[in-house]
């Protein structure tokens, strides 16, 4: 019994180490994307912020700025779910099934190492955000990351969940750009939640929105004048971030563990 | 135009259409910008600098739904070039300049038909041109869907690394839709970027919003002449170069 779950960690360890090492292959594509991003913070962002009526208590670009990180780690985070659509078109999903290892290691090791690999990808845009809202206590930080990180292994288990749920191409296209847009749009990652509650439907919508969830959590850490504007309390935020990492997470391995078959993309 | 041109330009347009759902993803964003952003960004900004944020951002969408669906066709030329198909469309009985030409057309013709829906849109939101207005929005949409379609397919052959040519251009339209006037104002730019305003209002995608505003009645003074022909220029640029390149890499190995 012992033997079994020393294999099963080891197991588990491959398949995380096994998402993590592709990341290797991507340092040009990184520093790219970093620098875009850096771009997007002073260009966009400055620019965006001088528009803004400074009315609301709290200085607009500082509120852009953890709210721009977060749609940036929930994009990276729900891209994996493009690479595993890649992965089943490549025959490399029927691969991971044939493998002597046990289908809830294998969903785990894929959530856990997609959800580290989109960690570690975002660090350097998380350093340059840090420096540019400048913590008032660096305590902060490591409660950010540890967030963070359990907001992307959610966003990460949802992605295995829908992709390996509708095994089609088209419907993961589909499915995926319409979250993005909404998730997005309809959470407090541009605009305060007193502006979001003018329309309630919309309103409502951001208040069950995850994203809605780590980008005020990051304010409330990092700028303690918008906890009067934030859409839940905090506890209430750090809590929906851990049940969606643990709900989708569990939800990945019951879809592998149960439902997946080889064959069948469309 | 010869009628390979008009074949291989359809052939790019039949395939626009297999797309369909990442189209209907695309047009999900464009109008939760609208609908969603705009609508409330509005209740944020300073009325002094943007009275109405929705009227404003919408002849800006315009832009930006032409741009991404015209820059549609760079990913395949890409994925071409990845798995050689393009040795097989240099076999095809056609000169190398009439498939550069139709693969332009073809990009086109995407951005011009994903657009038109949002034309529509506009209208109902910002405004009803006058005949004279809608000439300077077709003449616009068509200028800009060519040199859009253009620049993607140049970008997409200058490496065969499929990671390395979405980012090359994720980062070329990311630099044009940031550089632009689609979100923000000229105040706004002058202020921002001081010496490199001008630049910013005369790239492409400025000049088009600008003319989209002045169409659909958003702006009132506009030097129309002025921007249709430095729109013009542009697009005799940056097509010239584009067909460079692209002719030049289709051959290239490695």
């Amino acid at each position: 019994m012992r033997r079994v779950s020393v294999r099963g960690l080891l197991d588990l360890i491959h398949v995380i180490e096994w998402d993590i090492m592709k990341l290797k292959h991507q340092t040009l594509f990184v520093a790219m994307r970093t620098t875009w991003f850096i771009l997007q913070v002073i260009v966009f962002g400055t620019t965006i912020s001088m528009l803004v009526r400074y009315s609301q208590g709290f200085n607009y670009y500082d509120f852009y700025l953890l709210g721009v990180f977060t749609s940036l780690i929930y994009s990276v985070s729900i891209a994996r779910g493009y690479e595993i659509a890649d992965e089943f078109d490549e025959g490399i999903i029927e691969y991971h099934l044939a493998l002597p290892v046990k289908r809830s290691t294998l969903a785990l090791g894929r959530v856990l190492g997609g959800s580290i690999s989109s960690f570690l990808f975002t660090l350097p845009m998380f350093i340059f955000i840090m420096i540019l809202v400048q913590p008032g206590s660096l305590l902060w930080i490591p409660v950010s990351l540890v967030a963070i990180y359990l907001f992307s292994a959610g966003v990460v288990g949802m992605a295995v969940t829908i992709v390996l749920s509708v095994k089609s191409t088209d419907a993961t296209d589909i499915l995926m750009g319409v979250i993005d847009a909404l998730l997005i749009r309809l959470s407090t990652v541009f605009y305060p939640a007193p502006i979001l509650a003018k329309i309630m439907p919309y309103y409502y919508s951001a208040l069950i929105n995850p994203v809605t969830s780590l980008s005020d959590f990051l304010r409330v850490l990092f700028l303690p004048e918008y906890v009067v504007y934030t859409s839940l309390p905090p506890q209430a935020q750090i809590a929906y971030i851990v049940g969606l990492a643990v709900g989708f997470s569990y939800l990945a391995i019951y879809i592998v563990s149960h439902k997946l078959e080889a064959g069948g993309w469309r | 135009m010869s009628i390979s041109v008009l074949v291989i330009a359809g052939r790019d347009l039949k395939r626009f259409w297999s797309y369909k759902f990442w189209l209907a993803g695309q047009v999900v964003m464009n109008i939760a910008d609208i609908v969603i952003f705009g609508l409330l960004f509005n209740n944020m900004v300073n009325r002094s600098l943007i009275p109405d944020y929705i009227k404003f951002v919408t002849p800006g969408i315009l832009s930006l739904a032409l741009f991404i669906s015209s820059f549609s066709i760079g990913r395949e030329v890409g994925v071409e070039l990845r798995r050689e198909v393009t040795d097989y469309l240099l076999s095809l009985p056609v000169s190398r300049l009439e498939l550069v030409l139709g693969r332009f057309v073809g990009g086109a013709f995407r951005g011009l038909i994903y657009q038109f829906g949002f034309l529509i849109l506009a209208m109902l939101l910002v405004g009803q041109p006058s005949p004279g207005a809608w000439l300077v929005i077709a003449y616009t949409s068509i200028l800009l869907s060519f040199a859009m379609s253009g620049l993607s397919i140049a970008l997409s052959t200058v490496t065969r690394d499929f990671n390395l040519q979405a980012t090359i251009r994720s980062v070329v339209y990311y630099v044009l839709f940031f550089f632009s006037n689609i979100f923000y104002p000229t105040q706004v730019i002058s202020i921002r970027f001081g010496p490199l305003a001008s630049l910013v209002a005369y790239s492409p995608l400025s000049i088009a919003t600008t003319l989209y505003r002045w169409g659909f009645g958003y702006l009132r003074e506009v030097d129309v002449v002025s921007n249709m022909v430095l729109l013009g220029l542009w697009t005799i640029v940056l097509i010239l170069l584009s067909a460079a390149i692209y002719l030049r890499n289709l051959t290239r190995r490695g």
